[in-house]
C-alpha cells in the first residue's frame, strides 16, 4: 500500500521533471562532458579545460554558471563544513524517507533527462559520453582526480588501418543509460520521439530497481573509441563489468588514456593494449543516497533492498578498482583483504568464532525482538578485547581539579575522569589525545598524476578517504567526531557518583547560548514568575534546564545519590530533589527561578517514574514537565538498566531532552554488543545512534564473526567512553586504586542426616523425571518445568523449609516464633515445688535465675561451654543444641524416649525444649519482640527450640558468632538470591539476637533507604545486612561492612563479583572477607562443574527468565551435567 | 581419627584432679584406651585391695556407654569371671552427662554395696544371698589373692 502510494508520488514527480527537463533542453547546450584531461596534450578543445563547481549548485541554472565560472579553484571550505557530515557520516534522519526506489528513480529521471531530452538527441547507437545524472543533483566539491592508471588488455571491434595507433588517446565511451534502456527495450527508437522516451521512462521509474540493474548488467559494454570518436574496441568483460558500474553510478572518468599497442591493421578481436588513466569524479564524493539503510531494517537480515544492492554493487566496484589501480591504504580501517592477518584481535576473534560452532541463527523474518536475542553472547575475554583500546591512553589524562564548591578531595584518576568528562562536555578538545579516525573509513593517498609524462615527487600527497564499508569517499578527514556532549562513564568501582559530582560542579554553567537562543531567554527573563500559571512546554523548557541536571539511577540508589552529591558539596551550593513516589511535585516549581542562581539544581529520579512519566507523556495531551525541560544534563547511572531499547524504560530515557548526556555503567556490554547500542542511542551518537546502522556495521558483522565489528565497536568506545579498573596502573605503575585486600574463602558443608534424606528424595524426584524426559527427548519441551525442579533443588540445598511444604506439619517460617516469659515460668516451677522435693526445684529456680547473670554454662555431654545453650523443660538442666540433640536422636535409634542426660527425666522432646537467647550486646538497647518484659532479666529470654535449621544457616550462624567474639561491633552483609530464605536466615539472627536489616525488591523506596541508613549508622553493636542479590546486586555502597557472606551460589560470576563489590570499593579501609557456603554432594557442585565448563549460555537458562520456555541443546547438555551420574 | 574435644578434656580432669583412691590413664598409642586401678573402698571385702580395670570408649561415646571390665579377679555378685560388670549407667541407664570419673565411682560404690539380686555371677550372687558373710571372707581371701598392693 505504501509501495502504490510512493509510485503514484514518483510518478508525478516524474512527469514535473520530464516536463522542467524538456523546458531546460533548449538552454543546455552542454552534455556535461567533464571527463576531460587537464593536462593531456591531445585533449579534446571543444571540452572545457578545467571545471569548477560551486556550491548549491542544485538550481537548474548552477551547471551554467559553474561551466562559465572564470574562478579555476575554489576549495570548498565553507562547504566541506556545511557537507562534512553528510560525506563523513550520512546522518540517516535526515535524509528523505521516501522509499528507496522510487526517490532513486525519480531523482535519476530528474537529471538524467535533461542531456537527452535535448531535440538534438543522438541517434540510439551513437556513442556519447555519459552524462552523470549527479553531477546536477550533488554540486561537486573539486575536480576531478586522479587515481592511477590500468594497464589492460582490450579487444578490437574494428577492422581495417588507421583507427588507432600506440600512443594515440583513447576515449573511454559508456552508452547513455536510455540508449542502453531503449536497446534492450527494442532498438527501435526514435530520434527525438519524446512521446516514447517518456513512457519509457515512467516504465523505468516504475519498474523496481533490480530489472533495471539487470539490464544494466546485461550491458556493461565499454566501447574504446579513437578521437573521431570511431569505436575501434571494447574492454574485455572483467573489467568493463565494473567499470560500466562505476562510469554509471558517475564515480571515475578516463581522461588521457593511450593506446600502448595494437595492430596496425586491426581486425575484429585483435588484441589491443591501452593505458586507461582513472579520475575520480567530483560527484564519487558525494555521499550515495543511503535512504535505503532505514528501511532495511524493516526487511531484516535476509534481504537487501534494491539501494542496498546498489550500494553493494559500487562498492565492490570500488575496491576492485583500488584494487586494479594497486591503491593500498594508508591508514585506517583494514581492508577486506588482509583483515584476517591483521592484528590479534581480528586473529582471536576469529579463532574463537571457529571454536564455537554454536549459531542461532533462527532469525525470523517477522519482528527484532527475536534477532535481538540472536545476538551471540560475548565471553569474558571479548570484553576485555574491546575495552582495551580504550583504556590505552587513559594513563595519559591530563588531571582536572574540581571547583571550591566540591569538599570532597579527588584522587588522581578521579581527577582525571573529571578532566576527560569536562572536555568531552565542552567539546572544545579531546582529553585524549585522539583525532581517531572514524572506524570504518580508510585513507588513501591519490597518487601523483604524471603530467606531460613526468611525475613530480616533490608534490603533496594528497589523501582521499574511502569507507569500504558503505562505498563512500571523501576528501575530508572522516574524524571519529562527537557531535554529542556527555559519553560514557565506564569506571569500575571508583566512585563514579563522585566524579560526577564533581562534574556537575565543575560544569555548572550551560554553554553560551546560541543567537537564537538569546531572544528566547531574553523574554524567558522577562515573564519570570509572573506568569507561572500560564506554563507552557516553551517555558518550561527554557525555565531552568539550562542549568539543571537530571540524575536517573535505579531506585534503590535514589538516597545515595542525594546523599553523596550533598555530602560533597559546600552547603547551599547545590540543590539536590529526589523526584520519585507518589507525591512528585511539578518540577518547574521546584525549580523555580527565584534568583537563586548559585545553587546548582539537580534532580534524581528512577528509572520506573520515568518509563510511567514517558507513558503519561507519550498519551495525548500528556503532559510531563521532566521530559519537557531541556536539562543541561542528563546522567542514566548505572545505565544497562536500559539496555533492551525497546523497553519502556530505554524508550523513556531516549525521549529526553539533553545537551549533555552521560552513561555511567560498569558494564556498557553485559553480554551482548547490542547493549551498547541502547547506551550510544541515549548518547546520541551520530551514526551509531541509528539501528539500522549499528546493525547493518556491528551486530550482522558480529554474526558473521567478522572480527571488524569488535574493531569498529572498539573505536565508538575509544571515543566516548572511559574505563578504568580496580587493578589499573597510573602512569607511575602505581595501582590507581589502593584497595584492602580481598580474602575469598569457600566453606564447604555437609547436611545433616534429615536435611540429607529430604534433598535426596527431592533430587531423586527430579532425576527420575529429567531421566523420562530425556528419555522421550522432551527436556526441551519441558524446560520450564525442568528449570522449576532445578529451582527446588536450589532452595532445598539452603533449608529444608524452603521446600517442605508447610501445610505439612512444619511450622511457617517466617513467623515470630513466640517467647516465653521467664516469670511465668518460675511460678509454674514454685507451684510444682509443693509436690515434689524442694531440692530440685530449688535448682530450677536457682537456674532460671542466673540466665539473667550471663553466667556460662557447661554442657554436661560435651563438657564444654554451651553454646547456644537450651534447657530441658521438666529439670532446667542446660546442654548444647547440638549435643542433646544428638542425644535425643540416638535414644530415639535404641527406640527408647529422650530423657534428660543430666537426670534421665523424661521424656524429653526436642521441639519443648527452651532456648536461652543471652543478648550480647547492651541489655535494653535491645529493640526486639523477645524481650522479656521482665526487668530483672532483661537481656535474656527463652524461647521454644521449634526453629530448624540447615546446614547453611547453622554455618552462617556459627561464622557470625565467631565474628562477633573478634569483633563485637562487626557488620556483615549476607546475600542470597532467594527471599525467602532471607526470612529464614532473619529469624535464626533473631535468635541470636543480632541486629539486622532487611533489602530486597519488595521493600519500597522508604523502607530501603530507611535499611541502609540504619545499618550504616555508627552504632556500638554488630550489624548484618540481609540483601537479596537482585536488589541490591548494584550500585549500594557499604564500605561500612567488611563481611560478605554468599549464601548460594551463582551462575552469574560477574554478578557475584558486583555484589562483592558493594563492600569491596572505594573507601573500604578495611580487608574484605567474603566467605561462599557451598554444601557438598549437591547440585551446587554441579553448578561449579558446569561454571568450569564455561559454557555462557547457561547464564541464561538459569536466571529464570527464559522467555521462550525452550531450552537450546546447550543447555540441556548442561541439565544432563546436573543429572548425571558420576 | 581425632580425638573429641570432651575425651581430651575428661582426661585432662582425670589426670589433674583424680578421684580418690581411683585412677586412670590412656594408653599412648590409644588415648580412647585407658588402664584403671580402683582400690577397694574400706569398710568392705575389697579393702586393701587395688584392682586394675580396663576402659575403653567407643567411637559413639558419649552417645553410647564406655566398656569396662575388670581385669583382676574379684569375687563379686555382680561381676563375672570374665571381669565383666552387670552396672545399669553402663548399659541402658547410660547418659551422655556421664563420664569416665563418674563410671569409676559408680563402679567403686558397686564394691561397697554388691546387688545380688541383679546378678551377673550367678553363683557367686546365691552364695552372697544365702550365706553373705562366707561370701564376703572369699571375697577378702581373693582381694588378698588377686589383688594384693
Amino acid at each position: 500500500m505504501n509501495a502504490t502510494l510512493r509510485a503514484t508520488e514518483s510518478l508525478e514527480m516524474s512527469s514535473k521533471a520530464l516536463f522542467f527537463a524538456g523546458s531546460d533542453d533548449e538552454t543546455d547546450p552542454l552534455p556535461a562532458d567533464n571527463a576531460a584531461p587537464e593536462t593531456s596534450a591531445s585533449r579534446p578543445t571543444t571540452v572545457p579545460e578545467k571545471r569548477l563547481f560551486l556550491v548549491d549548485s542544485d538550481e537548474e541554472d548552477a551547471s551554467h554558471s559553474l561551466e562559465h565560472a572564470p574562478g579555476r579553484f575554489r576549495l570548498p571550505d565553507a562547504q566541506a563544513n556545511h557537507d562534512s557530515s553528510d560525506i563523513e557520516l550520512p546522518c540517516l534522519e535526515e535524509l528523505p524517507r521516501t522509499s528507496s526506489v522510487s526517490s532513486i528513480s525519480s531523482e535519476l529521471s530528474n537529471t538524467r533527462l535533461s542531456p537527452n531530452a535535448s531535440s538534438s538527441r543522438p541517434p540510439p547507437l551513437k556513442k556519447q559520453r555519459l552524462a552523470s545524472p549527479k553531477n546536477f543533483r550533488h554540486p561537486p566539491s573539486m575536480e576531478d582526480a586522479y587515481i592511477g592508471c590500468i594497464v589492460c588488455n582490450a579487444w578490437s571491434t574494428a577492422k581495417g588501418k588507421g583507427y588507432i595507433s600506440p600512443g594515440d588517446e583513447v576515449l573511454i565511451e559508456r552508452d547513455a543509460l536510455e540508449d542502453r534502456t531503449g536497446r534492450v527495450k527494442g532498438r527501435n527508437k526514435e530520434a527525438g520521439n519524446k512521446g516514447k522516451k517518456k513512457q519509457l521512462t515512467l516504465k523505468a521509474m516504475m519498474n523496481p530497481q533490480p530489472s533495471n540493474f539487470a539490464k544494466r548488467k546485461i550491458d556493461a559494454v565499454i566501447r574504446l573509441t579513437n578521437k573521431a570518436g570511431f569505436e575501434f574496441g571494447r574492454l574485455p568483460q572483467d573489467l568493463s563489468v565494473w567499470i560500466s558500474k562505476l562510469l554509471d553510478l558517475d564515480m571515475i572518468a578516463f581522461k588521457g588514456s593511450t593506446m600502448i599497442d595494437c595492430p596496425t591493421v586491426l581486425h575484429s578481436g585483435a588484441d589491443v593494449v591501452v593505458s586507461l588513466s582513472v579520475y575520480l569524479r567530483a560527484s564519487a564524493f558525494k555521499p550515495p543516497s543511503t535512504s535505503g539503510i532505514e528501511t532495511s531494517k524493516l526487511s531484516g537480515l535476509g534481504q537487501e533492498t534494491e539501494e542496498e544492492t546498489v550500494l553493494r554493487g559500487r562498492k565492490a566496484a570500488l575496491l576492485t578498482l583500488f584494487d586494479a589501480l594497486n591503491l593500498r591504504p594508508r591508514h585506517g580501517a583494514q581492508t577486506y583483504r588482509d583483515r584476517n592477518v591483521s592484528n590479534s584481535t581480528s586473529e582471536s576473534r576469529s579463532e574463537r568464532s571457529s571454536g564455537k560452532k554454536k549459531v542461532k541463527t533462527e532469525i525470523v523474518g517477522d519482528g527484532e525482538e527475536v534477532e535481538v536475542e540472536d545476538g551471540e553472547e560475548l565471553s569474558d575475554d571479548d570484553l576485555q578485547l574491546i575495552y582495551r583500546k580504550a583504556q590505552r591512553n587513559d594513563r595519559a589524562l591530563a588531571e582536572m581539579d574540581p571547583p571550591p564548591t566540591f569538599t570532597l578531595t579527588l584522587r588522581g584518576y578521579q581527577k582525571q575522569a573529571l578532566m576527560w568528562m569536562h572536555s568531552m562536555e565542552s567539546s572544545e578538545k579531546s582529553a585524549r589525545d585522539a583525532t581517531c579516525m572514524h572506524p570504518l573509513w580508510t585513507e588513501y593517498a591519490f597518487p601523483a598524476e604524471p603530467r606531460d609524462g613526468v611525475i613530480d615527487l616533490t608534490a603533496d600527497e594528497k589523501p582521499f578517504y574511502f569507507n569500504p564499508y558503505s562505498g563512500e569517499l571523501s576528501l575530508e578527514f572522516p574524524k571519529s567526531e562527537l557531535k554529542l556532549k556527555g559519553g560514557i562513564l565506564a569506571d569500575v568501582g571508583m566512585g563514579k557518583t563522585i566524579m560526577l559530582s564533581a562534574l556537575i560542579h565543575a560544569n555548572k554553567d550551560p554553554e553560551p547560548v546560541r543567537p537564537e537562543d538569546e531572544g528566547k531567554k531574553a523574554r524567558q527573563l522577562k515573564l519570570g514568575s509572573t506568569f507561572r500559571p500560564v506554563l507552557n512546554d516553551q517555558r518550561l523548557q527554557l525555565k531552568f534546564g539550562s542549568s539543571a541536571t537530571l540524575v536517573v539511577a535505579p531506585t534503590s540508589l535514589l538516597s545515595q545519590w542525594s546523599e553523596e552529591l550533598l555530602r560533597s558539596s559546600v552547603p547551599g551550593t547545590i540543590r539536590v530533589t529526589v523526584w520519585h513516589g507518589q507525591n512528585r511535585l511539578d518540577l518547574d516549581a521546584l525549580h523555580d527561578y527565584d534568583g537563586d542562581q548559585k545553587s546548582i539544581p539537580v534532580v534524581i529520579t528512577s528509572y520506573g517514574v520515568l518509563a510511567s512519566e514517558h507513558a503519561k507523556f507519550q498519551k495525548s495531551n500528556g503532559q510531563s514537565s521532566i521530559f519537557q525541560i531541556e536539562w543541561l544534563r542528563v546522567i542514566l547511572d548505572e545505565a544497562h538498566h536500559c539496555k533492551s531499547r525497546t523497553s519502556k524504560t530505554a524508550r523513556a530515557v531516549y525521549a529526553l531532552q539533553a545537551r549533555r548526556r552521560w552513561a555511567v555503567t560498569g558494564t556498557p556490554i553485559v553480554n551482548k554488543l547490542e547493549d551498547l547500542y541502547s547506551l550510544l542511542k541515549f548518547l546520541n551518537f551520530i551514526p551509531w545512534s541509528s539501528h539500522s546502522f549499528f546493525r547493518s556495521f556491528i551486530t550482522v558483522p558480529f554474526l558473521a564473526r567478522d572480527p571488524k565489528a569488535i574493531e569498529i565497536v572498539q573505536v565508538i568506545l575509544e571515543s566516548v567512553l572511559l574505563r578504568r579498573e580496580k587493578s589499573m596502573r597510573d602512569s607511575n605503575g602505581n595501582r590507581i586504586v589502593e584497595l584492602p585486600a580481598k580474602e575469598v574463602l569457600i566453606e564447604k558443608l555437609q547436611f545433616t542426616p534429615a536435611e540429607r534424606i529430604i534433598y535426596d528424595s527431592i533430587y531423586d524426584t527430579a532425576k527420575r523425571n529429567f531421566d523420562q524426559l530425556n528419555a522421550k527427548g522432551l527436556v526441551g519441551k519441558n524446560y520450564t518445568h525442568v528449570l522449576a525442579m532445578l529451582m527446588r533443588l536450589r532452595r532445598a540445598v539452603l533449608h529444608p523449609d524452603l521446600v517442605v511444604n508447610p501445610d505439612n506439619g512444619s511450622q511457617d517460617p517466617s513467623s515470630k516464633p513466640s517467647a516465653i516469659d521467664l516469670d511465668m515460668l518460675i511460678s509454674d516451677i514454685s507451684k510444682d515445688s509443693n509436690g515434689e522435693g524442694g531440692s530440685k526445684t530449688a535448682f530450677a529456680e536457682n537456674v532460671l535465675a542466673n540466665l539473667a547473670n550471663a553466667s556460662e554454662v557447661e554442657c554436661p555431654i560435651c563438657l564444654d561451654v554451651a553454646e547456644s545453650p537450651l534447657i530441658i523443660p521438666q529439670c532446667m538442666h542446660q546442654c548444647c543444641r547440638d549435643c542433646i540433640v544428638a542425644h535425643l536422636t540416638a535414644c530415639s535409634e535404641r527406640g527408647e524416649e529422650g530423657r534428660c542426660p543430666t537426670c534421665s527425666q523424661g521424656p524429653v522432646k526436642e521441639i519443648e525444649l527452651m532456648e536461652v537467647v543471652r543478648s550480647k550486646g547492651q541489655p535494653g538497647e535491645e529493640q526486639s519482640p523477645f524481650v522479656s518484659t521482665n526487668k530483672e532479666l532483661a537481656g535474656v529470654s527463652l524461647r521454644r527450640n521449634d526453629f530448624r535449621s540447615s546446614a547453611k544457616l547453622d554455618a552462617l550462624l556459627q561464622n557470625l558468632r565467631r565474628l562477633q567474639d573478634q569483633d563485637p561491633y562487626f557488620r556483615a552483609i549476607v546475600f542470597s538470591q532467594f527471599t525467602s530464605f532471607l526470612s529464614l536466615i532473619s529469624a535464626a539472627l533473631d535468635r541470636e539476637r543480632l541486629t539486622w536489616y532487611r533489602f530486597d525488591g519488595s521493600m519500597d523506596m522508604k523502607k530501603r533507604n530507611a535499611a541502609i541508613t540504619e545499618f550504616k549508622q555508627n552504632e556500638r553493636k554488630p550489624k548484618i545486612l540481609l540483601i537479596s542479590l537482585k536488589a541490591g546486586g548494584v550500585g549500594l555502597n557499604l564500605t561500612t561492612a567488611n563481611h560478605v557472606f554468599m549464601m548460594d551460589c551463582w551462575w552469574n560470576t560477574a554478578t557475584e563479583h558486583q555484589a562483592i563489590d558493594r563492600v569491596h570499593r572505594l573507601g573500604q579501609e578495611k580487608t574484605v572477607y567474603v566467605k561462599h557456603f557451598i554444601v557438598e554432594d549437591t547440585i551446587e557442585g554441579r553448578i561449579l562443574q558446569i561454571q568450569k565448563r564455561k559454557t555462557a549460555i547457561i547464564k541464561e537458562a538459569f536466571r529464570g527468565t527464559q522467555q521462550s520456555g525452550k531450552g537450546d541443546p546447550e543447555s540441556i547438555e548442561n541439565l544432563k551435567v546436573i543429572f548425571g551420574d558420576d | 581419627m581425632a580425638l573429641p574435644k570432651r575425651i581430651i578434656k575428661e582426661t585432662e580432669r582425670l589426670v589433674a584432679d583424680p578421684a580418690p583412691g581411683i585412677s586412670a590413664a590412656p594408653h599412648e598409642d590409644n588415648l580412647r584406651y585407658f588402664d584403671v586401678t580402683i582400690e577397694g573402698p574400706d569398710g568392705s571385702p575389697f579393702q586393701n585391695g587395688v584392682f586394675r580395670l580396663e576402659l575403653f570408649l567407643p567411637e559413639e561415646y558419649p552417645m553410647a556407654p564406655p566398656k569396662v571390665r575388670f581385669l583382676t579377679k574379684i569375687y563379686h555378685p555382680n561381676i563375672d569371671k570374665l571381669g565383666r560388670i552387670c552396672l545399669d549407667i553402663l548399659k541402658d541407664k547410660w547418659s551422655p552427662a556421664l563420664q569416665i570419673r563418674t563410671v569409676l565411682l559408680s563402679i567403686q560404690a558397686l564394691l561397697s554395696a554388691p546387688n545380688p539380686d541383679d546378678p551377673l555371677a550367678t553363683d557367686v550372687a546365691k552364695h552372697y544371698k544365702e550365706n553373705e558373710k562366707d561370701a564376703q571372707r572369699v571375697s577378702r581371701e581373693w582381694t588378698e589373692k588377686y589383688a594384693s598392693k
